[in-house]
């Protein structure tokens, strides 16, 4: 059935290439002309046959159109609409720098875009710019991409202080979140404070939540696209900015000019010297210390007018180190993630373009402590090493396809612990590794049945192999022992496999309305384990196994979308639904040490998911004063046969009014002023519902699963930024006239004020006991921990 | 004062956490009986019955006294004999049990006859603990009953016990030496005394298993948890050269030692984020909370010198 799907999708593009005779196709890439950086989702337009392309990740456009003369439009975000007139009466190669003759570039006009989010397929997708980022209000002056798409509708943290994100009811490892194609597991430094992503080093950000387009796969819940600057390939450039409690510095220039170019950012914190500052050598907590560090570097060259190659790579880490010299304890706990991608694109014809990537993916975690005599190590991670293949086919300006292939050889190490007292090492078992193959082919076309609807239509074949070596244990109980069966190098253990069909459609019921809906269909190969009530580094990535199933989920959207005034403000209201199936858990009461001498999957357990919701979002993207006020209105629900006695219980990041209102008014050329208020409703927990006495001690006994609420969450961040002047007077010495030119050397002041009315948000509550029973004093409370109050921060940013 | 600037910024971002009281529903609360029952090789079976509170009732020691069941039909059976046991109250205690019935209630034996408190025990040598027995115990309370078995395994000897202090010094910590069995599931108990002392004084965790070192032989260090107590001598945590001291080590179950192992981690983990919610693992059937445990104890006496 599906095999002959497929054939018939390829058949219908190729006969309906065929058919079109006399016609010629435009195609090459764009770039700015300020850096040579390829223009991401710049459109390429033919008003007069009301035709258009969008340039892909690498700047690349293909439109084909009947033979002529056109007046044709480059529009992108950064520049006013260019115009160019081409004979199109044979296929022409044109690439073009958008910008050449453009000199103020100080308000961002965002035309490119205009119109897009009711003309395309795309449903729950949202793309944000760098510089559109880089005006919110910053946490500690940090720009943070993570912390920027948490403002939109449909995108959560559990709290401050929490890793990762959540997208309509999905957990934090359902999103792809994908560093130049390489897959970055942990994107938190400092346990969420921050993320992984250095603005300085990211070029674009493309967040995919509902209606995933069959060329991602691996994940149900949302695709997070974060693409690096390329370097500028037009001259050396240094820019950088000195925070309260972190630096950073770029380099980027070219390889040789025009041609190719480099870009090396890198990030430190500092704040282990103001720990070395602040605790003297004669306190027991001297050594205790918190930093992070990050790199990022990308090459990039062209071989010729078909071929490009990129080389990508982030390292970064955090270590943090705890010292009590008076408890004899000492433990150090680094993790961190290495990634790096190399890509080649090559251009066959101008309407096919190939991309070839092979990717390398680390993250590790561990966790080293020393009390007396006794050492322990305990350590987590996973490898990923993979390729893929991705072609795209522009038969006509009715029709864009793809298709591709992936594959990703995994290896987890979800637990290896090591003891040892003095000279006797305890037995802890071997360090249990996971090996997977993990692949996928697949297959989408978008096309134009009309001019009022188009479709995107795409299938995902998708399959992973859990392969020895690999030993599985069989707890026996009291009577009977345990036992192992060991499997070889190569076994296969399980082959898992499926069809994911992803349809997303398009009604246009005017030029400023459309109707949207979307279906989706997605395997999940990989599960992060958690213990605890927040989302910590100790979290552990876990296969599937031949007893871990893989995720399974499905979502279905319909959205309106509508813009007004010549799309000055845009609004839409997308109402979704997520089932998901083969969710995982821990058993109730495992411990961290359960899974020595253990599977893991022996300690979990197994349900079912869903999570629904209605999103309502309202944007003005031109003029001083641009934002967006996103609110969500959702639940998301568990079911666990082995949980809760099998009761439906809300999911731990459950919310049920999600507000985000962002607001940025450019006051001058100097002067810019943003906002944010973030309303919430209180994260779920479980808490205890009473008490009991066991040999003098006060016991508790936990209730649903859940079952009790935070307090709401809400914060408001101002910010300003103030610009040096862009300009300066220079007297031309042959005219003696005094003309404005552009400064080289350009720096801002950013100030921030984090939580402006100190609100104590909820970070997570527990049950405290003091006194005793014996001297009448007892006293049980619920106690609440906030991190932030308000935090005022100052950040200075230079470029040169 | 510039000096301070960067230090009093980091201390009062650490600062900047603050903590709270809050009031807050936590709804669910059903009453459920608790049993605490063990029996040891040579001693008589002890069981406490008392009630879960509700976790905003009242805490004070009218509370906790209230908590105590009294009037349930309590039985041990060791496969061969069934015997009911008794209450014995605080107020009317057999002579020279107040230090133990001190130790178990947490009131100082000057004020037990204060109070009524009572405990389910057996004088009948024949329901004692005996190795390798298994006991059954039956609480009949407000028509529901509730079941639990438990058996005393065999000891594990200590290989060596040994208090080595440095030249000059008259105190140190002792070092046991262990030698786990092989191939089998073992978990253990710790307590200790001074020899003149009449109950045994349990550490901060005094439960381990075999999972790290199973069929190992290795040393690890004894502190004193009795020296919590003595403010008047220094280095509380070690032993002093004179002290004769006494070491219970005592072995127990799987399904006991799960019970102990999650108590003390739900005890150590209370206020923790990062540690999930655990409801301890009763080994009791019909939906009591508590345990009912059979210790097999091996004894071993060091005199410091």
């Amino acid at each position: 059935m599906f095999k002959k799907l497929f054939f018939l999708l390829f058949l219908f593009s190729l006969t309906a290439a065929k058919a079109q005779e006399s016609r010629s196709t435009l195609s090459g890439y764009l770039t700015d002309s300020k850096n040579g950086e390829a223009l991401i989702g710049a459109k390429v337009v033919i008003s007069s046959l009301n035709m258009a392309a969008v340039t892909n990740t690498y700047g690349f456009y293909s439109l084909t159109v009947p033979a002529g003369k056109y007046k044709v439009e480059f529009r992108s975000p950064m520049y006013p609409i260019d115009t160019k007139e081409i004979d199109l009466t044979k296929d022409v190669r044109f690439n073009y720098e958008l910008g050449a003759n453009y000199q103020e570039i100080q308000e961002v006009v965002v035309n490119a875009k205009k119109g897009e989010n009711v003309n395309s397929t795309k449903m729950g997708q949202i793309e944000l710019q760098i510089d559109q980022i880089k005006t919110l209000p910053a946490f500690m002056g940090e720009v943070d991409v993570i912390k920027a798409i948490q403002l939109l509708p449909g995108v959560s943290s559990i709290s401050e202080g929490g890793q990762g994100f959540y997208v309509r009811g999905g957990g934090p490892d359902q999103n792809l979140v994908l560093l130049d194609e390489g897959v970055v597991y942990n994107a938190a430094h400092l346990f969420g404070f921050f993320s992984v992503f250095n603005s300085d080093a990211v070029k674009s950000v493309n967040l995919i939540k509902g209606g995933m387009p069959a060329n991602y796969g691996g994940r149900m819940s949302s695709v997070l696209e974060v693409n690096m600057n390329e370097g500028n390939n037009k001259g050396f450039h240094i820019k950088g900015g000195i925070g309260a409690i972190s630096s950073r510095f770029t380099i980027e220039g070219p390889l040789v000019k025009n041609r190719g170019s480099f870009v090396i950012s890198g990030r430190r914190t500092y704040i282990d010297l103001i720990m070395k500052a602040a605790i003297p050598d004669t306190s027991p907590f001297a050594g205790s210390s918190y930093y992070f560090y990050d790199v990022n570097a990308k090459f990039n060259y062209k071989l010729s007018d078909k071929d490009r190659i990129f080389l990508s790579g982030y390292y970064g880490k955090d270590v943090f180190n705890f010292t009590d010299r008076d408890g004899g304890f000492g433990a150090d706990m680094p993790w961190g993630n290495g990634i790096a991608a190399l890509r080649w694109n090559h251009l066959f014809t101008n309407k096919l373009f190939m991309n070839v990537t092979g990717t390398f993916s680390d993250y590790m975690f561990k966790f080293g402590s020393k009390q007396d005599q006794f050492r322990f190590e305990l350590a987590s991670g996973v490898r990923d090493v993979g390729g893929k293949v991705d072609f795209s086919y522009f038969p006509n300006a009715r029709h864009r396809i793809k298709w591709g292939a992936d594959y990703i050889y995994h290896t987890f190490t979800p637990t290896s612990v090591s003891a040892e007292a003095d000279s006797v090492v305890f037995n802890t078992g071997e360090a249990q590794k996971l090996f997977g193959h993990e692949s996928a082919i697949y297959l989408m076309d978008e096309f134009d049945l009309n001019d009022k609807i188009r479709v995107n239509a795409g299938l995902r074949y998708s399959m992973y192999q859990h392969v020895g070596p690999f030993t599985r244990f069989i707890k026996g109980d009291i009577s009977t022992p345990d036992t192992a069966i060991v499997y070889g190098k190569g076994d296969l253990l399980k082959f898992y496999h499926g069809l994911e069909p992803r349809l997303s459609f398009r009604w246009l019921i005017s030029d400023q309305s459309s109707f949207k809906a979307g279906y989706s269909y997605n395997y999940q190969y990989v599960h992060l384990t958690s213990l605890s009530a927040v989302s910590l580094p100790t979290d552990i990535w876990f296969p599937t196994t031949d007893k871990a199933k893989p995720q399974k989920g499905w979502q279905g959207s319909v959205g309106y979308f509508r813009n007004f005034f010549n799309d000055k403000y845009e609004a839409s209201v997308e109402v979704y639904y997520k089932g998901m199936k083969n969710l995982i858990e821990y058993k109730e009461g495992a411990l961290p040490g359960d899974n020595v001498n253990d599977n893991t999957d022996n300690l979990l357990v197994f349900g079912t998911g869903r999570a629904y919701g209605i999103e309502f979002y309202f944007k003005k993207s031109v003029g001083k004063l641009t934002g967006w006020i996103g609110y969500t209105l959702a639940k998301t629900e568990r079911t666990f046969p082995d949980l809760n006695e099998g009761k439906v219980f809300a999911a731990k990041y459950d919310r049920r009014h999600d507000l985000s209102i962002v607001g940025t008014y450019k006051l001058n050329e100097r002067w810019t002023f943003s906002t944010a208020f973030i309303y919430a409703t209180g994260n779920t927990l479980t808490l205890p519902t009473s008490w009991y006495i066991q040999e003098q001690n006060l016991l508790y006994n936990y209730g649903e699963r859940n079952s009790t609420r935070m307090a709401p969450y809400h914060r408001l961040d101002i910010s300003a930024t103030l610009y040096s002047k862009p300009t300066k007077k220079h007297t031309d010495p042959v005219t003696n006239i005094e003309v404005d030119v552009k400064k080289k050397f350009r720096s801002n002041w950013a100030f921030s004020i984090y939580n402006v009315y100190n609100r104590a948000n909820p970070f997570f509550l527990y049950v405290d006991n003091d006194g005793s029973f014996a001297a009448g004093d007892v006293k049980i409370s619920v106690k609440q921990v906030s991190l932030f109050p308000i935090i005022p921060s100052v950040t200075w940013n230079f470029e040169f | 004062m510039k000096k301070y600037i960067l230090p009093l910024l980091f201390v009062s971002t650490l600062l900047l956490s603050c903590t709270k009281e809050v009031n807050i529903d936590i709804p669910g609360y059903v009453k459920t009986i608790v049993v605490d029952g063990s029996i040891t090789t040579g001693q008589p079976p002890i069981v406490l019955l008392s009630s879960s509170q509700d976790i905003f009732s009242p805490t004070n020691l009218q509370a906790y006294i209230d908590g105590f069941i009294s009037g349930a039909v309590v039985t041990v059976s060791n496969g061969t004999n069934t015997v009911t046991l008794t209450e014995f109250c605080t107020d009317n205690l057999p002579a020279g049990s107040e230090a133990y019935a001190s130790s178990i209630f947490g009131i100082p034996e000057d004020q037990l006859a204060n109070f009524h408190l009572c405990a389910y025990t057996s004088l009948d040598p024949s329901i004692w603990g005996e190795v390798g027995k298994t006991y059954t115990l039956t609480v009949t309370h407000e028509g529901k009953t509730y079941n639990s078995v438990t058996t005393i395994g065999q000891p594990t000897p200590l290989t060596s016990l040994l208090w080595t202090p440095a030249p000059g010094q008259d105190y140190a910590k002792m070092k046991g030496v262990l030698s786990d069995p092989p191939g089998q599931y073992d978990a253990y108990k710790w307590e200790l005394k001074y020899l003149k002392d009449p109950i045994y004084t349990k550490d901060f965790n005094p439960f381990f298993n075999d999972q790290f070192f199973d069929g190992l032989t290795f040393d690890f260090d004894v502190s004193n948890p009795m020296g919590y107590a003595d403010t008047s001598i220094s280095n509380q945590r070690d032993f002093h050269l004179g002290d004769t001291v006494v070491l219970k080590m005592s072995k127990l179950g799987k399904p006991e030692y799960s019970f102990f192992e999650k108590k003390y981690n739900q005890i150590y983990s209370a206020g923790n984020p990062f540690a999930t919610p655990t409801n301890i693992p009763s080994n009791i059937d019909g939906g009591a909370y508590g345990v009912w445990v059979g210790y097999s104890p091996w004894y071993d006496t060091i005199i410091c010198q």
